[in-house]
């Protein structure tokens, strides 16, 4: 295997390929676009957080200016109207009634966005409020009204475990369970129990969703903000019973995800509104309305570990109840991975997890950065501290007792741990001994979290080589900025043996990128990187074999070199080959790799994502504010692609993580999400960033992906939430159990501390 | 995004059209300055104008003056033209100041203190640290020209006392006497302030005594007020006014009818009163 130092392109950190576009302003984005006859729509949304809708007036919005056509529920009848990779729980439009407020009910098509909006507020709804049920607890309650009383079917992508464990208000339940957890409780030398609140957050990104469909006799296009487009385009399929080959979806450039663009959001909504008016139709949700279609799970975790004198982990046992709103999106996958993730990279012999996934009255949970792990790492990683406090271990010893070394099995079935987290720790500790002692008011704490990362291995690569030695990479990967047309590029020129200059990846495109899964999970550079390598691959042995053709010589006698081949003094480029082959100009060959669950891949997950962190904050004891004052990232990323893109990703990831450490909370009053809207909703700013920030990448090319790649961009945020709680701690002795760590939260701690 | 819906922009030329355009459309008609403010609240369809006055583009509604002892800010000034004045950072540094971290740079760009003053947003740096530095907002309407103080113009969070057809034009400022100190503390953690204090003492001998203080606290509240009583209790020598700034934060809270709310409850408010207080006595008196 090439070692840094051996590549020429892979493992620098060339500029972006879309760099340039995206500053200037010239990247298009699904808001750019406007196609030949387009109109809009707009979503009349529901007022009412629980309610039978008894009536629908459109007559006097049908008669308003400029519009074609209000869409409700009840047209939908002759379609498949509800949707759910996982769980077929979502109409497109309230049918019988409303879950959330702020649930789309109707919606207007007209010649402009003005029309629409104007028509909107001419729709009259009857509703007959029915009893609600904001919180998990009150979901529970065995008098609760139930939110869902049909019973819906399994999504084709992840349903309800050994079918609908689920029941009542359950939307999914997950057990993980190995050893025997309460033979270890009743004879372990420490234990603690505690229990820890994530917060409802928001995964604010910059643009919010958009979707154009046009729905002809020849099938659906739908441009879309969407990060999943083939699971968007299997939703739409079923919706519409129309073939995979008559939907197509198209991803422009996205103006971020973080969680909040997986999967099927708007689009089924555009696409009928297509289908009804038998034109293309833009729909364009504010940021405000962003907030009412999804949001990441809050989280309530009780929590209780034990170790043995020495601190080594005996046992884990939690309860995890994830509050997943109105429908079940990707919340079933979050209720697996907030299970699992609880464990971290330590071994524990011992484990018994109960994960609910609740449904309530709220904005429906999905994806967040991180999936499970955020939520959960923060009560582990919080206890994990408090257990080396109490047996009197430094916080970095305790760990190191822990750690699981590579090779080793962290989760009985899974793929052993493909990381030295050991030595990504020692990192940490060596940048804090350089930092020196900490000052006054100052903590510091360290973080580490793992996670089963990739999703499923089910991935395709499609390259052009031409015989003017350009590559064209099709790759159904979408660009959502974090970078990887940038680096399947490198991964592509580095093995053709052509500059950067001369590859071009054209993605997001179902008609014309072959198939793959999703865009999620880390897994792009690790999945369709090697995919990518395995398709360049692929044409190169076409290529040998057509250049020993073409010499009349055999395959043996040639020497594959950089950018061609070499027989005695003929010396031919790939392009060179491929003309000789074709005896034709402009002739080109396709390069192929399909990844499935086998070989080096069957063992789940293609690989452990791991986060280490460090963090220095210092607290204002009047008034309890925290500010971070030093940051350090471990990335261990196998081999870093683009080292600065990685880094990117890292400080990206760690951001996020102060968010919802220090600021983000969605806010119900009642019914009423209070600060849906970002003035009143604080993400982080840049200002908010530590003075001091280090970024290092661990790269032992121990991954499964291209070079020994592996995943990042989420692990840097999971254990943050913990480091601060943690940090705040070590500075204060105020020990705070709930996210996020606000001012008041903490000054209110500062307040309840015992008096030394 | 939520389209804006339809409405007419009309361009005076001089205050008395403004005015004019502005009784002539009543109800549904308004002012319109920087928009940054106006134009979230006909986002939202909290304000339903049809016809906008911009007022912006009078000219001298953008003015600053000075004589000796006094400042005048046009209503139309952005706060990014009051925080790079040279005028103000010379004679007022604490306006200056103050202003420089009102919202960011993209609203103080286009956002004015006119606006900001009339739109009674409870949570304004500016009306708090005006009310404390006692400055006087002059007004002209159909029935002539009015001065009101800070707390007579805002009546209310969103709420202001002009008449029909009445703008106000601009925001007159006595400078601080020599033996005045001045500070504005504001206390934030999103995109507005959640506490805001301003004091003017006087002290005659270099902050040693203190021979009579202001004291103003917004965004708590629905819209900034001082107490008389709280001031009363910070005049004496700097040990005495210091021992009783609990009491007079005390006093303070009393008055703001503190409530529970995203900010944060009433008991925390009430703490950061005493704090931010004592930062901002310290603040004026030591300029730290
Ligand atoms: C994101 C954000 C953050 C903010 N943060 C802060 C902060 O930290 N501190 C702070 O103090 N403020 C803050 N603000 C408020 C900001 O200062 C005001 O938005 C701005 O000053 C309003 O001025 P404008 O010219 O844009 O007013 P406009 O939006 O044009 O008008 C506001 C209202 O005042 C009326 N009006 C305007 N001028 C006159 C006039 N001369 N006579 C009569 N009526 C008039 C209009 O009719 C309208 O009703 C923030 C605002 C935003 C949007």
């Amino acid at each position: 295997m090439k070692r840094p130092g051996d590549f020429r392109i892979v493992n620098h950190s060339v500029p972006r390929a879309d760099g340039v576009a995206k500053v200037t302003g010239r990247a298009m984005y699904t808001s750019d676009i406007e196609l030949d006859g387009m109109t809009w729509a707009k979503v009349l949304r529901s007022p009412f957080a629980h309610a039978r809708i008894v009536s629908i007036d459109t007559a006097a919005a049908r008669q308003s200016p400029g519009v074609l056509d209000v869409i409700t529920g009840t047209d939908l009848a002759s379609l498949r109207p509800y949707y759910g990779h996982a769980v077929k729980d979502h109409p497109i439009l309230a049918i019988d009634k409303v879950r959330f407020i702020g649930e789309p009910v109707a919606a207007v098509v007209a010649e402009d966005d003005l029309s629409a909006e104007e028509a909107l507020q001419l729709i009259e709804v009857e509703y007959e409020e029915l009893p609600s049920v904001m919180e998990v607890d009150a979901s529970l309650a065995p008098e609760a009204p139930l939110i869902h009383d049909e019973a819906y079917t399994e999504g084709a992508f992840r349903g309800f475990k050994d079918g609908r464990q689920a029941s009542g208000n359950v939307c999914q339940y997950v057990k993980v369970k190995w050893g025997d957890a309460a033979a270890a409780f009743a004879s372990a030398a420490h234990v603690v129990e505690n229990e820890f609140h994530f917060p409802m957050a928001y995964a604010y990104a910059m643009e919010a969703y958009v979707a154009i469909a046009d729905y002809s006799k020849k099938g659906l296009t739908v441009y879309s903000s969407a990060q999943h487009p083939f699971m968007v385009r299997h939703d739409l399929a079923d919706i519409f019973d129309l073939p995979l080959n008559a939907v197509r979806m198209i991803i422009p450039y996205v103006g971020g995800g973080y969680g909040s663009k997986s999967y099927t959001k708007i689009e089924p909504i555009a696409a009928v509104c297509s289908w009804r008016t038998g034109r293309p139709v833009k729909l364009r949700l504010s940021i405000d309305e962003a907030f009412l279609t999804t949001r990441g799970d809050d989280a309530r975790v009780r929590i209780r570990t034990a170790c043995d004198a020495e601190g080594k982990f005996l046992a884990r046992q939690a309860t995890i109840h994830l509050n997943t709103g109105a429908y079940a999106e990707n919340s079933p996958l979050v209720c697996a991975k907030a299970a699992n993730r609880i464990i971290g990279p330590y071994l524990i012999p011992n484990v018994d997890i109960d994960c609910y996934a609740v449904y309530t009255n709220t904005v429906p949970a999905s994806s967040y950065r991180g999936f499970g792990s955020t939520q959960v790492t923060f009560p582990a990683e919080s206890q994990n501290e408090e257990l080396a406090d109490l047996i009197g271990v430094d916080p970095f010893e305790f760990r190191m007792r822990n750690l699981a070394q590579r090779g080793e099995v962290i989760y009985p079935g899974l793929r052993p741990i493909d990381a030295d987290v050991p030595g990504d720790l020692r990192q940490i500790e060596s940048k804090f001994e350089e930092w020196g002692a900490v000052q006054e008011g100052r903590g510091r704490a360290v973080g580490c979290s793992a996670s089963d990362a990739g999703s499923h291995p089910v991935t395709s690569a499609m390259i052009h080589v031409y015989s003017d030695g350009s590559v064209s990479v099709l790759s159904g990967a979408t660009e959502i900025g974090q970078g990887s047309h940038t680096v399947l590029a490198q991964i592509a020129a580095e093995e053709m043996g052509v500059p950067m200059s001369k590859v071009r990846v054209v993605g997001g495109d179902t008609a014309i990128t072959p198939f793959e899964r999703s865009t999620g999970a880390s897994r792009t550079t690790t999945l369709m990187g090697r995919a990518v390598l395995e398709a360049c691959r692929e044409a190169i042995a076409q290529l040998m074999s057509f250049a020993a053709e073409a010499l009349g010589v055999a395959q043996s006698a040639l020497i594959e070199e950089c950018g061609g081949v070499r027989h005695g003094d003929t010396q031919w480029s790939w392009g060179e080959v491929i003309e000789k082959h074709f005896k034709h100009k402009d002739t080109s060959i396709i390069g192929r790799a399909y990844l499935r669950q086998t070989g080096d891949l069957k063992l789940m997950p293609p690989f452990w994502e791991i986060g280490v962190v460090g963090t220095e904050i210092s607290v204002d004891q009047e008034t309890g504010k925290i500010r971070l004052e030093r940051l350090m990232t471990v990335g261990d990323v196998g081999l870093a692609i683009n080292p600065a893109a990685a880094e990117g990703q890292d400080l990206g990831a760690a951001t996020m993580g102060i968010g919802v450490g220090l600021f983000e909370e969605l806010i119900y009053d009642g019914q009423q999400l209070t600060n849906g809207s970002l003035l009143e909703y604080r993400v982080p700013r840049f200002s908010d960033l530590a003075p001091d920030i280090h970024m290092t990448l661990a790269q032992n090319q121990d991954g499964s992906g291209p070079y020994g790649a592996k995943g990042g961009g989420e692990g840097s945020l999971n254990p943050i939430p913990a480091c601060l709680a943690n940090a705040l701690y070590r500075a204060t002795g105020a020990r705070v159990r709930r996210l996020p760590l606000t001012p008041e939260r903490v000054w209110r701690a500062l307040q309840e501390r015992p008096k030394v | 995004m939520t389209p804006l819906n339809r409405f007419e922009i009309h361009q005076p030329a001089t205050i008395t059209e403004a005015s004019r355009m502005l009784l002539e459309h009543g109800e549904e008609g308004g002012c319109y300055a920087g928009g940054t403010e106006l134009l979230l609240a006909l986002r939202h369809r909290a304000l339903q104008y049809q016809h906008l006055v911009d007022i912006k583009v009078i000219p001298g509604l953008n003015s600053i003056q000075a004589a000796n002892d006094w400042i005048d800010i046009g209503a139309a000034c952005t706060h990014r033209d009051i925080e790079r004045s040279p005028l103000i950072r010379e004679k007022l540094p604490v306006v200056a100041e103050m202003e420089s971290h009102v919202a960011n740079v993209r609203v103080r760009a286009s956002g004015t203190i006119g606006g900001n003053l009339c739109f009674a947003e409870p949570h304004s740096d500016p009306a708090t640290l005006l009310l404390a530095l006692e400055a006087v907002v002059r007004t002209e309407g159909e029935s002539g020209a009015r001065e009101l103080r800070v707390d007579e113009l805002i009546n209310g969070a969103y709420s202001n006392s002009l008449e029909p057809g009445e703008l106000l034009t601009s925001i007159h400022i006595p400078v601080l006497l020599p033996v005045q100190r001045a500070a504005y503390v504001k206390y934030q953690i999103r995109e507005r302030p959640a506490l805001g204090l301003a004091v003017v003492l006087d002290t005659p001998d270099g902050g040693a005594t203190i021979s009579q203080a202001r004291i103003a606290i917004g965004c708590l509240c629905p819209f900034p007020r001082r107490s008389a009583a709280a001031e009363e209790m910070l005049r004496g020598s700097r040990e005495e006014v210091e021992a009783l700034i609990p009491q007079a934060a005390e006093v303070l809270a009393d008055d703001a009818e503190l409530i529970d709310d995203n900010e944060g409850a009433a008991d925390y408010k009430r703490h950061l009163l005493g704090v931010f207080l004592r930062r901002a006595v310290a603040r004026a008196l030591d300029g730290a």
